[in-house]
């Protein structure tokens, strides 16, 4: 049982993880609660299913599978990478100099419209996503464990890696790093602020893109709602990671979807999402900045 | 200028004054359901029986209240399977001056908002709620056209018990009225019979992965797992037994999940799946009139709760017809005063609204569709 739980609560938490980088992120620089970035995870997942018909109906799904493999990713991506950037030009670059409080309620009316667009343009009925990777399942330790699971953590694990090299190798992720320490200087240097703050809706939104096209190929069903509940787990795992710590929201993601996993099989699975929200109210009395502390520390984003 | 504006304004005044009259000519009955969100597979059912009902009455002309035919329009109400809605839908159509509901779809909205309709007087007639608590009220008002789930319960202990012979049985419910009543009923009923379950739990209705939970049901070796609940989380509950952990036990669960969303998204981990339900109304011969005007009209076949929206809005218009009234305690004698001959057959009401016989019958997911096991 134990190793079971440790699996159910691996995948999910790389999940919670993915997405709780994308709030992260823009925290870091803007010091923002992007409220409708659940929404980019769900508009994702929507996108992986047309690409998915589309690829279909091309038979490509069964010549290349790689290559579908690869499409059925790249494409939500893209496209969610615009909707993240077009995001940001709409909503919350024209606050920029606004009370705290104006962005954060243009954030909460972006997510209920795009919540809303989607069930208007999709309908309300969940969705089935098409099985596309029939991988077989092996025991190891007692715990059943299916290759889509292994497929889903090296994925997720890579991705934040990758991140992480982002962040502190390249000329950009410095730039990234010297805008979330101070804005101001940071332009006074000759970075360019608007641009740095695009990419990092863009990372932000792809990463949503692939966790959410990832839950759809795991649970095989989506619906309008579903950026939601996922959108506001992932928040408190970036929370209390310490939010605006990239390590943070990792482990805070892994460690909220973990908690949860063993509570709801050894104790009560009623009170799950009471227990996840209980851990967080806890840590933040000890440790309001988070487990690995906000952005004000060492390992800025 | 001004000439033209009192020009406009006596246009606008005049037509809002005839919208109204012609407004007040029509008979309002409510509908309301999950018309939107993800149990709208249910809320189309509803819809779309009581359109057609209401499209064959206005063909005719209208229902005939005293002397003049008034033409009826439907009043709808999308609760989303939210509580709080469904009350706010039932003031909203009691100030509306609705003469008669159809619905709601599910027992925690349908049991709030019936208190609301039987302190206006209000007849209330549902297609789908269950959950026996909304006869038990002694609201005088309140009617359903299915079963109850204390009959359910008991059709799905008899079975696991004398057909199946299982002892090892793990319940699941999703909190709300109509699941975990339906899964206490069936509880209560298993333990009478002997068979005390070895698994007990509620899950987050919403939640997407349900891993968790089963884990710990599998560790009890159920060879049957029951689920009181809607097909949104039947589907994950099902596909993850089957695909995550494999889990081999039987699935069983209640009318919550006929819907072709259950088989077409579950596939083959569906296969095999136990539901408790009303006979297979498709094969009645009260129904094929229905069924055929149905696929003509909307171009599909009826879902499961389609042909009892259809009769529950059928009896309340016949019943303003007979009697040549709106008041509410005089359609609620004339509803119980016979046995309605329906496209169901022969429906009788007892005294606490309820239908005299609800046979429910064990159906099962046989080559991705719904099959009445004989």
């Amino acid at each position: 049982m134990f190793a079971q739980q440790l699996v159910n609560g691996l995948v999910v938490g790389a999940v919670y993880a993915l997405i709780a980088l994308g709030y992260t992120l823009v925290y870091g620089i803007l010091q923002l609660i992007n409220f409708a970035h659940g929404e980019i995870y769900m508009i994702g997942a929507y996108v992986g299913i047309a690409v998915l018909a589309v690829l279909g109906t091309m038979g490509l799904t069964q010549t290349s599978l790689a290559l579908s493999i690869v499409l059925v990713f790249l494409i939500p991506m893209i496209y969610c990478a615009a909707y993240g950037i077009t995001l940001e030009r709409v909503a919350y670059r024209p606050l920029r100099g606004a009370p705290r409080l104006s962005p954060l309620i243009s954030a909460i009316g972006m997510s209920l419209f795009l919540q809303n667009y989607v069930q208007v343009v999709q309908g309300a009925r969940d969705k089935a996503f098409p099985n596309l990777l029939e991988l077989g399942s092996f025991q190891l330790f007692g715990a059943y464990v299916n290759g889509l699971q292994i497929f889903i953590l090296i994925l997720a694990l890579g991705l934040m890696a990758a991140l992480q090299l982002f962040i502190k190798k390249t000329k950009l992720g410095k730039a990234m790093r010297a805008t979330a320490q101070d804005r101001t200087m940071a332009s006074l240097v000759g970075v360019n602020v608007n641009r740095v703050i695009a990419v990092t809706f863009a990372i932000g939104s792809v990463l949503a893109a692939v966790a959410g096209v990832m839950v759809g190929m795991y649970y095989g069903i989506v619906n309008h709602h579903i950026g939601f509940v996922a959108g506001m787990k992932a928040f408190t795992a970036a929370v209390l990671g310490g939010i605006g710590n990239v390590t943070g929201a990792f482990l805070g993601g892994f460690l909220l979807a973990l908690l949860e996993s063993f509570w709801a099989g050894y104790v009560s699975a009623v009170y799950k999402d009471v227990f996840a929200f209980m851990v967080l109210v806890v840590v933040l009395i000890f440790r309001p900045q988070g487990i690995l502390g906000g952005s004000g520390e060492a390992d800025r984003t | 200028m001004r000439k033209k504006l009192y020009s406009v304004l006596t246009i606008l005044t005049t037509a809002v004054f005839l919208g109204s009259a012609a407004h007040a000519a029509t008979l309002k009955i409510g509908v309301a359901g999950p018309l939107t969100g993800d149990q709208a597979a249910f809320g189309e059912m509803l819809k779309n029986g009581a359109t057609l009902a209401v499209e064959e009455w206005n063909a005719r002309g209208g229902v005939k209240v005293g002397k003049k035919k008034m033409k009826v329009d439907i009043l709808w109400g999308d609760d989303r399977h939210d509580p709080r809605e469904g009350v706010s839908i039932a003031h909203k159509f009691v100030n509306s001056g609705a003469a008669g509901i159809v619905g709601h779809f599910n027992s925690s909205v349908s049991i709030p908002a019936s208190t609301v309709y039987a302190e206006a007087g209000v007849v209330q007639i549902t297609p789908a709620s269950t959950n026996p608590k909304l006869t038990e009220q002694g609201f005088s008002t309140v009617f359903r056209v299915c079963g109850r789930d204390d009959q359910q319960g008991e059709v799905a202990a008899n079975y696991i018990v004398d057909k199946l012979k299982l002892k090892r049985i793990a319940i699941l419910h999703d909190k709300t009225t109509y699941g975990q009543g339906l899964a206490d009923e069936t509880k209560r009923f298993l333990e009478k019979r002997g068979v005390k379950p070895v698994f007990y739990s509620g899950v987050v209705q919403g939640d997407k992965d349900y891993t968790p939970v089963l884990t710990a049901a599998k560790q009890k070796k159920p060879e049957l797992v029951y689920f009181g609940g809607i097909h949104p989380e039947a589907i994950l509950l099902v596909k993850q037994m089957r695909e995550r952990l494999g889990m081999k036990a039987l699935f069983m669960s209640g009318d919550g999940i006929v819907t072709e969303e259950y088989y077409k998204i579950a596939g083959k981990s569906a296969e095999g799946t136990l539901i408790t339900f009303t006979p297979d109304q498709t094969k009645l011969a009260a129904a094929q009139n229905v069924i055929k005007k149905h696929r003509k009209r909307f171009g599909k076949e009826v879902g499961a709760y389609t042909i009892y929206s259809y009769v529950a809005m059928n009896m309340i218009l016949n019943s303003i017809q007979a009697t040549g009234s709106t008041k509410g305690a005089k359609l609620a004698a004339h509803l119980r005063s016979k046995a309605w001959n329906t496209s169901l057959g022969k429906l009788q009401f007892n005294k606490k609204g309820d239908v005299l016989e609800s046979p429910y019958v064990l159906w099962q997911v046989k080559g991705s569709k719904f099959a009445e096991i004989k």
